[in-house]
């Protein structure tokens, strides 16, 4: 109810890599419309028809943009920033004039899988098409039902980007889309089992796991969009939160992880490993907990077949085990851990059950891109919301008790004890994060879709 | 699931989720141990759990089963415990009260821990939140405890 | 009636007792009672018995029907209903001293509870009671000693019946009445019962005990209440438990004014193991279960859509969504309008408009949490008799039962109050609208045909923990050829407490302006006002109520006019309180305590430059005078040593008035290094501890504490020594910094170390 954490979506383009890309084209090239399988095809609307739209819009998770807390669903509004200036989600309900009302079904196609609007604009690829191009003609018909009969139409003009000319001029994604888009739907790999290619579709394309998980080149492309790249969420650094590799690596992957353990992290946002937080928590609450189990594990399928690097991580006794010996001990941070930490997480940093996760271990103990710890230490993180029902412990905001300092030498703490081996953390660091940051709601923020 | 609260086995029905705190309180009837901020942040909560001080509004109850409890209600059957409800009588240190049980809990877990605190250890261990400031008073408590006597407040 | 109103100005006392008197019998007060105390398990109790003893309340004054204060039980231990609740200060002890003495029974064989509402109880100023205000003692005492000494009195008629002798020939001991000729001793446990059953003697006639040999009355008695305060045994609100109990939780709307307009997924949380009702209330949706976590985790999992309330009920304000804190101290600061005089003498506008040098300066203050670490409860259940019992905790027996009479349709006979021990309360328990779990619990239990315990979560607490109110004060200042102060004026935009729950009205509301106005210093012209501008949310009493800011400005200005004029702040002080021989002796104490004065920057053993500041404060009938020591620490001030002398004109237990020097001085501090409760798109930033800090221990100093008796009149204890503790705290840091501190917390600000 309160502010709602930053969008993962809320990306940061380099329009100096794009320049680069920007080529003389012909006109006709940058502007025309995409052809789409259903040009001139009649819409269809059942309620089974609509009902699977109304499913498929869960796995895209359209309202983590397109819907604001405060707002009507679907209604746009998401601020995006960018280096050059903001962007805002557009108004995708059937409204006539401010939304999407007049679109038929393969201008519908052609927004959603090619970035092309019925009057011929490019649309920046914050809106994930390059993954959104796998899905199947049969989602999107279904997408389509749901979106003109089930969604309220609302009258809502989008705000304008506040980009300046030139920058702001688009035929050149047509471009971009050449060079980083493949132009296909989700292609059947015949030497994998129907439910592993039923995890990749939904990683790969609706799910756009990618927009966070894999890393991003100069012209902001995601440097690999299927399971052939070893790029493919790799892990990427994305508006204050690291969002790790969900490949078979062994530190700082989710090589530990059994089926079952990723199973139970996406169905129900906690595993013995791990729970969901940062921006992960909004992806979950709008998008995976209304998954099937059938789906749910075909995805676990699919990442656990991503292979990795490195070893697994290897557990070490804590140095630490008490306030009394962490007073003693002259260890930075070990005294503010065992005062402010430890209470959940645990002396020995393993977290409780599924409950509390392990600081021992985890992911974003390893590697060299603290942010995610940096971020969650100062804003703690928001609700994870399971089959409808919030979370039972939360994770608090230390910005008001911990300073800068005290941040950056307790995550050292974490980072170097129980085994982790991440590296150190930089005061300036966490100033940065946060001025740059907000604390996260108390209160359980599940986007509404009608 | 079993729980081993001050010696004594409870069959306690609860998800497992549930925290230790809300066990002890409604469906164990032990209201000694007090709710003040569900966030571990006050430690009006806390109790022995193996002898290690524990907040048990953020400790789950599955992770509990074959440790021994200790709340507030048993603390004189402790020997340390006892002696420090002796001293916080003596030194007068509860006001409105509502922290207090937490507070003789961080105590008796310093004084087991280590007998004779030094200043910066009983600073380490004693961060349990008073509103009605009696800091000065639980000081000057533990530093009888630990045979630092000054003059009484 | 004048002392009331001058202890809370503009309210009728009315406002607290409106509703018909509650004649309750001493029987079925204290079975009422007991029942609390006795254990978790409180049986059912009926109305009045009927018995031939009970004196109708109404025909004697109150506070002097001394069974419906007293029982005593065959072992002699004694029974006090205390009209005061105890929530901390100690206000227990200090009854059962007072009327100890006068009884002739030692405090320590005491067992005190709080009174339930009723006419009996009203003894301040024989119209109202609340707790708060620092009022007990002073409001009380003579009328606690007659009672004590009634009791004696009632006592020894009896045993003088009993052993055939004339009463003259009686005297007692503590717990015994005594005949000198016979050697015989009768403990009162034996007399009591025929003892109440007499008529209660006129409290004119009672002979008091020569001040000359008290025993207990100004000794330092140990407080009743600690050793199971110290075991877990205490029972307050959130504990109380009766049989067939359910439990509600609550989840608030975000912004006071929204109202439920649907709940989307009601069926499936009522749908959920345990949980026995999913319930619309006013701003709020609950949920009664078995067990309160059920309960809890069931109304987080309700999602709600809020729509503007039309009807709010009376007192609410419909909060606007885009309210910013920050913008409103802006909005304060500029606040222009008519300006209600609250003290002026001389011509302070005059001499300033024509001075050559004015030194001006705008001060701002911040919304605070009470923060009293127990959240709050109700519990709730209506009797077959058409009763209703209410265990909550409030500061106000009679107010809150007048107020659940209007909600109900009861009689106020009908209700019964029962007013456990309080988890710390600093004004936060007094009636406020939309701030108590009552009209909650009440409602749901109503509903659901069982008792049922509401309890607030810290994060809806602070969603409806009203606040302490902000204010922006300007101030002008001028001095004369010597450099002292020749003129003072300050202009506070601010809304007081007691206008923002009682109504604005014409006159000035000195909880809004008191620590500004009826300072002691003779300035030659002053002019204190205050603009009125009504607060977007709701506001309360908070400990040392308009003083525990206003003192802050004042004598933070006053240091500011001291190094315009090149003057020493204590100096200063000195020269403007000449006159005043009770508050230049405390300032001579509190500088004696601090082993002479230093204002520095001078450098400590540790090689830290420190400095001190000094500042005074008059609330509440007493007199109190801080010196603060303070270095900066990463940027931060640190606070080494606080030296406080109290001057209450009299006191009863001074190890009581010690531990609450102590712990004001505390909740001063917290204020001026770290409270603050900031307000962002109409919701509070923050709710619960994690980013509403308070005092921790590690930033606790010594407090080292003095007491003065004048013998002036006896003021208050609990909340004086507060209010000069924040400007010790800032004029310690101007002094080291060079730079004014002119708002509260200093963790806004930035020093360099």
């Amino acid at each position: 109810m309160t502010q709602r954490p930053d969008s993962p979506l809320k990306k940061r383009f380099s329009f100096a890599g794009i320049a680069l890309i920007i080529l003389a084209g012909g006109g006709w090239f940058v502007t025309r419309l995409p052809s789409s399988p259903f040009d001139g095809a009649a819409p269809q609307a059942t309620p089974d028809l609509i009902a699977r739209g109304e499913y498929v819009a869960r796995q895209a998770d359209c309202v983590a943009c397109h819907s604001l807390e405060d707002g009507a669903p679907f209604a746009g509004g998401l601020e995006m920033g960018t280096p050059l200036g903001s962007i805002f989600a557009t108004n995708i309900t059937p409204d006539p004039q401010t939304g999407i009302g007049t679109y038929t079904l393969a201008d519908f196609d052609r927004a959603l899988r090619h970035g092309v609007t019925p009057d011929r604009r490019r649309l920046y690829p914050a809106m994930p098409y390059p993954s959104y191009e796998k899905m199947s003609d049969d989602d999107i018909s279904a997408l389509y039902a749901f979106f003109m009969n089930d969604v309220t139409p609302v009258q809502q003009a989008a705000a304008q980007s506040d980009i300046p000319w030139p920058l702001n001029i688009r035929w050149p994604l047509a471009l971009w889309n050449v060079v980083f888009t493949t132009g296909q739907t989700y292609q059947t790999d015949p030497d994998q089992s129907e439910q592993w290619n039923r995890g990749a579709y939904l990683v790969e394309g609706a799910g756009h796991c990618g927009s966070c998980h894999t890393p991003r080149g100069m012209a902001m492309n995601e440097q690999g969009l299927d399971s052939s790249d070893p790029d493919f969420l790799s892990g990427a650094l994305l508006d204050g939160w690291f969002a790790p590799s969900l490949r078979g690596d062994g530190a700082a992957g989710i090589g530990r992880w059994s089926e079952d353990d990723l199973f139970a992290f996406l169905s129900q946002g906690r595993n013995d490993h791990a729970v969901v937080f940062g921006s992960m928590t909004e992806a979950f609450n709008n998008s995976l907990q209304f998954m099937t189990d059938d789906d749910l594990r075909a995805i676990s399928v699919y990442l656990k077949s991503l292979p990795g690097q490195g070893p697994g991580w290897q557990a070490q006794p804590a140095t630490v085990t008490s306030l009394v010996e962490a007073a003693q001990s002259g260890l930075p941070g070990a005294e503010t851990y065992m005062a402010n930490c430890a209470a959940c997480h645990g002396r020995d940093g393993l977290g409780q059950n599924e409950w509390i996760p392990a600081l021992a271990g985890a992911t974003s103990s390893q590697g060299t891109e603290p942010a995610s710890q940096i971020n969650v230490t100062l804003n703690g993180s928001g609700r994870v919301v399971a089959d409808g029902m919030p979370d039972s412990y939360r994770m608090p905001p230390y910005r008001d008790r911990l300073n800068d300092t005290q941040i950056a030498e307790v995550l050292q703490f974490v980072r170097s004890s129980w085994g982790n081996t991440g590296t150190p953390v930089d005061t300036d660091a966490v100033a940065d994060l946060r001025m740059r940051t907000d604390p996260a709601s108390v209160a359980p923020i599940v986007l509404q879709m009608r | 699931m079993q729980l081993n609260i001050n010696g004594q086995t409870h069959e306690v029905d609860a998800d497992a989720d549930t925290p230790l705190l809300w066990v002890l309180r409604d469906n164990l009837g032990m209201t000694g141990t007090k709710f003040g901020c569900g966030l571990a942040q006050c430690g009006a909560c806390s109790v022995l759990v193996d002898g290690q001080v524990t907040r048990s509004c953020v400790t789950t109850v599955d992770m509990l089963e074959g440790t021994e409890i200790t709340t507030i209600e048993a603390i004189e059957q402790d020997d340390v415990g006892a002696r420090v409800v002796e001293k916080w009588v003596e030194h007068q240190v509860p006001q409105c009260g509502y922290c207090q049980s937490g507070q003789v809990m961080a105590a008796t877990a310093l004084l087991k821990e280590v007998a004779q605190p030094t200043e910066e250890d009983v600073r380490a261990a004693m961060i349990n939140l008073c509103r009605c400031g009696t800091y000065n008073y639980i000081k000057a408590a533990i530093d009888d405890l630990s045979g630092r006597k000054g003059e009484p407040l | 009636m004048d002392m009331i109103k001058g202890l809370i100005p503009g309210v009728d006392p009315q406002d607290f007792t409106h509703g018909a008197p509650v004649n309750l019998s001493r029987r079925s007060v204290l079975r009422g009672a007991l029942g609390i105390g006795a254990g978790a398990m409180v049986l059912g109790f009926g109305l009045p018995s009927g018995t031939a003893r009970a004196q109708a309340a109404a025909t004697m004054a109150p506070g002097s029907n001394v069974p419906a204060f007293l029982e005593i039980r065959p072992d002699s231990t004694v029974r006090l209903l205390s009209p005061f609740v105890e929530g901390g200060q100690g206000i227990f002890t200090g009854m059962a001293q007072i009327i100890g003495e006068e009884l002739d029974a030692d405090p320590s064989s005491f067992i005190v509870e709080n009174a339930p509402a009723g006419a009996d109880y009203l003894v301040i100023g024989g119209q109202m009671r609340i707790t708060g205000g620092s009022m007990s003692v002073r409001m009380s005492y003579p009328l606690m000693r007659k009672l004590g000494a009634s009791a004696r009195a009632m006592l020894i008629t009896a045993a003088a019946d009993q052993l055939q002798v004339p009463a003259s020939e009686l005297t007692t001991e503590p717990g015994v009445v005594i005949h000198a000729g016979s050697n015989r001793r009768i403990a009162y446990g034996d007399l009591a019962t025929a003892a109440f059953d007499l008529p209660v003697p006129d409290p004119e006639t009672v002979a008091l005990r020569d001040p000359a040999t008290f025993r207990w009355i100004r000794q330092p008695v140990k407080r009743l209440d600690v050793y199971d305060k110290s075991t877990g045994r205490a029972e307050y609100s959130i504990d109380v438990t009766v049989d067939g109990m359910l439990h509600g939780a609550v989840q608030h709307a975000p912004r006071l004014g929204l109202m439920v307009e649907t709940i989307r997924n009601r069926d499936q949380v009522a749908a959920l193991p345990g949980v026995h009702a999913v319930e619309i209330l006013d701003g709020a949706v609950a949920v009664v279960a078995q067990r309160w976590w059920t309960a809890k985790r069931a109304v987080e999992a309700l999602e709600v859509d809020w729509v503007e309330g039309t009807d709010l009920p009376k007192g609410w304000r419909a909060l606007p969504a885009d309210f910013s804190s920050d913008a409103f101290a802006q909005e304060l600061a500029a606040a222009t309008g008519p300006e209600t005089e609250a003290e002026a003498h001389g011509d302070a506008p005059g001499v300033l408009d024509a001075a050559q040098t004015v030194i001006s300066a705008t001060y701002h203050s911040q919304y605070l949490h009470h923060a009293q670490l127990e959240p709050p409860s109700t519990l709730a259940r209506f009797n077959p008799d058409g009763t209703l019992d209410l265990w909550l905790p409030n500061q106000a027996p009679e107010q809150y039962q007048a107020a659940v009479a209007g909600l109900t349709g009861l009689e106020p006979a009908q209700i019964n109050i029962h007013s456990p021990i309080l988890g710390g309360f600093f004004g936060r328990h007094f009636l406020y609208p939309a701030a108590s779990a009552y009209p909650q619990a009440i409602e749901l239990a109503r509903r659901t045909g069982r008792p049922v315990k509401v309890i607030w979560t810290r994060e809806q607490e602070f969603l409806r923990d009203p606040m302490r109110p902000m204010a922006a004060v300007r101030f002008r200042g001028t001095l004369d050829d010597n450099g002292m102060p020749l003129a003072i004026e300050a202009v506070s935009a601010t809304e007081g407490p007691t206008e923002a729950v009682y109504g604005h009205g014409d006159s000035v509301d000195e909880t809004a302006v008191e620590g500004l106005s009826k300072k002691a210093y003779a300035i030659p012209n002053l002019r204190i006002a205050q603009v009125y501008v009504e607060n977007p949310v709701m506001l309360a009493y908070w400990r040392s109520v308009g003083n525990s800011m206003n003192d802050f400005f004042y004598e933070s200005f006053l240091d500011e006019l001291a190094n315009a004029g090149g003057q020493d702040p204590l100096a200063l002080r000195k020269h403007l309180l000449r006159d005043t021989p009770r508050l230049t002796k405390l300032l001579e104490a509190v500088v004696d305590l601090s082993g002479g004065w230093k204002r520095g920057p001078f450098t400590a053993e540790d090689g830290s430059m420190r400095a001190r500041g000094i500042g005074m404060a008059s609330p509440f009938g007493s007199e109190a005078a801080a010196i603060a020591e303070v270095s900066i620490e990463n940027g931060q001030v640190r606070v080494h040593d606080i030296w406080e002398v109290l001057d209450p004109g009299a006191i009863v237990n001074p190890m009581l008035v010690r531990q609450q020097i102590r712990g004001a001085a505390a909740l001063g501090l917290s204020q001026v290094l770290m409270e603050e409760a900031r307000w962002d798109k109409g919701e509070p930033v923050a709710r619960n501890y994690d980013m509403y800090s308070i005092l921790p221990p590690d930033q606790m100093p010594e407090i080292h504490v003095g007491i003065l008796e004048s013998g002036a009149p006896i003021g208050g204890v609990g909340e004086p020594p507060l209010p000069a503790v924040p400007p010790a705290v800032a004029n310690a840091v101007a002094a080291l910094t060079g730079k004014p501190v002119r708002r509260m917390p200093l963790s806004r600000l930035r020093f360099d170390s």
